[in-house]
């Protein structure tokens, strides 16, 4: 978006760390992805490096101090971040809500700004600790669905990834789709 | 901050100036920025308590309901509350600063040594401070006396022989606290008072609640219990 | 009628637009006093009292706080302001002046202490907030002064400073006669704090009191205590299991070796010499 004029109907606002983490970003434009593929460029460098890749919870924490850092700077970075990912070494899956002001929170389900309001309300009702990969996509739709009917702007659709033991998967993802009845 | 005088308009030495702007520093006295959240330590017989609530959120918006906001320091208990990103901040700072204590002293930090660490750590930020209100707990390693304290944003140490409160409950929990504590409770009579005071008064606090996390330390081992709160 | 009352609420914000600030409900504060006894006369000396009253707001955050600082043996100040600005000025200047004494071999001086207090609180436009009665005795005799938060000063037989020096200084100005000795000179500055912690607000609790003489110095740390809190008739102590508990978790001392390795020493080792 530049002011009123959209300039790009599929852009990705997600950024790969490493094998098994994902970085989403929301914020102000130009901050987002020079903050992002900063992150990433720090993140593949740490995994040549050392020849392994930095856990979830790792990347989580070193993104916090870095915004963290810049918040008590001159020109602060205005981003906000989901950050996704599965350790390497127990498999256990993490999410983590990161906002401008580099407050942290490991969290079971998440969401950024307005959306907050309206997604927050259906995952506290409708996500339970175990649920599958197709169960998190029909949340995900409902979610999507909610957006669509309350939020005042030109809806232009999701980017949808997965974070799975096995790596990050594209997810083909229907948003037009109605959800009847949860 | 805490403050024990306010420079009143008489001052007959201002040399053609103003006085300070007591408004700025009334604000400072109430920083809008805060998460949410509630802390607070007692003194109990041979044993002390330090518990928080677990909500973090903005404003009315609440973003997660397991964010504890007790952190330890080996034998040292320290409740953090006030601004999310500052929390973080500043546990992960008295981390490293415990941490490096550690490996010079081959020992662990006493308590009263960490309340003089936290007060000039947080004074050295005195124009432009972290927006926590800390809280510390923790027994005197040599004799095992209790030891609590309490912090204002700019380091000013308030100990206290009975009960230390902080964060956006801080009014209910000093009315509670000063009508539930008495001395000399043992562990399992001061679990229950600091959860009661706790629990009624983030109950009266939109802000705070969701749950909490109570530690109670003794000579010989820490008890560490999550307590059932409101869900709203 | 019913309803609530409206009509002061135009008036209310069209004067809060013009920058009048909302009324506070409560004031905050201090009273700090000082008095010098036997002046000029070879066992001269000075008093210094402070009631012991912290606030954050409204709110009491300390009733029992230490408002008297050392500076060096024979030289206290008595601080009101931001309280973290009195307890971190004072603190650095004693160090520097211990370190002045150190270097010079010389008992330190009262007017040193007070060029030192006032230059580093001028240097910060009084926006370090520290108000202070510095008081000593040293070589040259028995001296009393205030500082204030910008850097001015004042050399007085009698002082007050904080939101209770007017209720102070009313004492100070009825009572107060040349040649008094240590006694009155204790008992007019106990009598100005008290009138200070029962007229002021801002102040409450006790009496805090320091008697600086030629030779040694006296802290009184709860001279006197006119609001002791009763012992509570009843207790609200709660059954035992009326708090629900989700989760507990018990970490033991002697189980902490599973985490870290904790030897203890074989008695008659030499050990480190530490802090008490």
């Amino acid at each position: 978006m530049r002011g009123a004029t959209v300039l790009k109907a599929s852009d990705d606002k997600t950024r790969q760390l490493n094998k098994n983490t994902l970085m989403a970003y929301s914020g102000e434009a130009g901050d987002t992805v020079q903050f992002a593929e900063y992150i990433q460029a720090n993140a593949q460098l740490y995994s040549m490096r050392n020849e392994t890749d930095l856990s979830p919870s790792a990347l989580a924490n070193y993104v916090r101090g870095e915004l963290a850092t810049s918040l008590r700077s001159r020109k602060p970075y205005n981003v906000n971040l989901l950050l996704g990912g599965v350790d390497p070494i127990t498999h256990k899956p993490s999410l983590f809500w990161l906002d401008y002001l580099a407050s942290l929170a490991p969290v079971p389900y998440a969401a950024h700004g307005y959306a907050q309001y309206y997604c927050l309300s259906i995952l506290d009702k409708h996500h339970s600790p175990g649920i599958s990969l197709g169960e998190g996509i029909k949340l995900l739709e409902m979610c999507t669905d909610e957006l669509k009917r309350r939020m005042p702007i030109d809806f232009k659709g999701m980017t949808v990834k997965a974070v799975t033991k096995n790596g990050i998967v594209d997810i083909e993802f229907n948003d037009d789709k109605i959800v009847k009845c949860a | 901050m805490f403050v024990t005088a306010r420079p009143f308009s008489l001052l007959p030495h201002l040399p053609g100036g103003t006085p300070p702007d007591a408004d700025a520093e009334a604000e400072a006295d109430h920083p809008p920025l805060t998460d949410g959240g509630a802390a607070v330590a007692m003194v109990g017989k041979d044993c002390v308590a330090i518990a928080c609530d677990l909500r973090l959120g903005l404003q009315a918006l609440t973003v997660s309901n397991n964010f504890p906001k007790i952190f330890q320091y080996g034998d040292v208990f320290l409740g953090l509350t006030g601004l999310a990103t500052d929390v973080a901040t500043v546990s992960d700072l008295f981390r490293f600063k415990v941490n490096m204590y550690r490996l010079r002293e081959e020992r662990n930090i006493a308590p009263a040594t960490f309340a003089n660490l936290v007060s000039s750590s947080l004074y050295e930020k005195r124009f432009g401070p972290y927006f926590v209100s800390p809280v510390v707990a923790g027994l005197e390693p040599k004799t095992g006396k209790p030891f609590i304290c309490g912090f204002d944003s700019i380091g000013c140490i308030d100990f206290a022989k009975d009960f230390i409160v902080s964060g956006t409950a801080s009014e209910q929990l000093f009315g509670m606290c000063e009508s539930l504590w008495e001395p000399d409770l043992g562990p399992e009579d001061l679990f229950e008072t600091i959860s009661q005071a706790l629990l009624n008064a983030v109950d009266r606090d939109a802000l705070s609640g969701w749950g909490a996390h109570v530690y109670i330390i003794e000579k010989d081992k820490v008890t560490k219990r999550l307590l059932k709160g409101r869900q709203d | 009628m019913p309803g609530f009352d409206f009509s002061n609420h135009s008036r209310n914000a069209a004067l809060h637009a013009r920058g009048v600030p909302l009324p506070k409900a409560t004031s905050t504060g201090t009273t700090i006093v000082g008095c010098l006894y036997n002046a000029g006369k070879e066992d001269a000396g000075v008093v210094i009292a402070a009631d012991t009253r912290a606030t954050s707001g409204p709110i009491v955050a300390d009733k029992n706080c230490e408002k008297l600082h050392y500076i060096a043996p024979q030289i206290w100040c008595a601080g009101a302001g931001t309280a973290a600005d009195t307890e971190f000025t004072t603190a650095i200047i004693s160090s520097n002046l211990e370190l002045h004494s150190l270097s010079t071999g010389r008992k330190p001086r009262v007017v040193t202490c007070m060029t030192l207090l006032k230059q580093h609180l001028f240097k910060y436009q009084g926006h370090v907030g520290a108000y202070l009665v510095v008081a000593g005795v040293d070589p040259t005799g028995a001296h009393l002064f205030t500082v204030h938060a910008h850097g001015s000063t004042d050399k007085l037989p009698y002082v007050t400073m904080g939101s209770g020096s007017l209720a102070a200084m009313s004492v100070f100005e009825t009572q107060w006669k040349p040649d008094l000795n240590k006694e009155q000179a204790m008992e007019l500055c106990s009598q100005a704090i008290q009138a200070g912690i029962f007229n002021d607000l801002g102040s409450g609790s006790n009496v805090d009191l320091a008697v600086i003489t030629k030779d040694k110095t006296t802290l009184h740390r709860g001279y006197l205590k006119p609001n002791e809190r009763s012992q509570k008739l009843k207790n609200y102590k709660f059954q035992r299991g009326t708090t629900a508990v989700l989760n507990e978790k018990i970490i033991k001392k002697d189980e902490i070796g599973k985490y870290v390795s904790v030897e203890p020493l074989p008695a008659g080792t030499e050990t480190m010499d530490v802090d008490p």
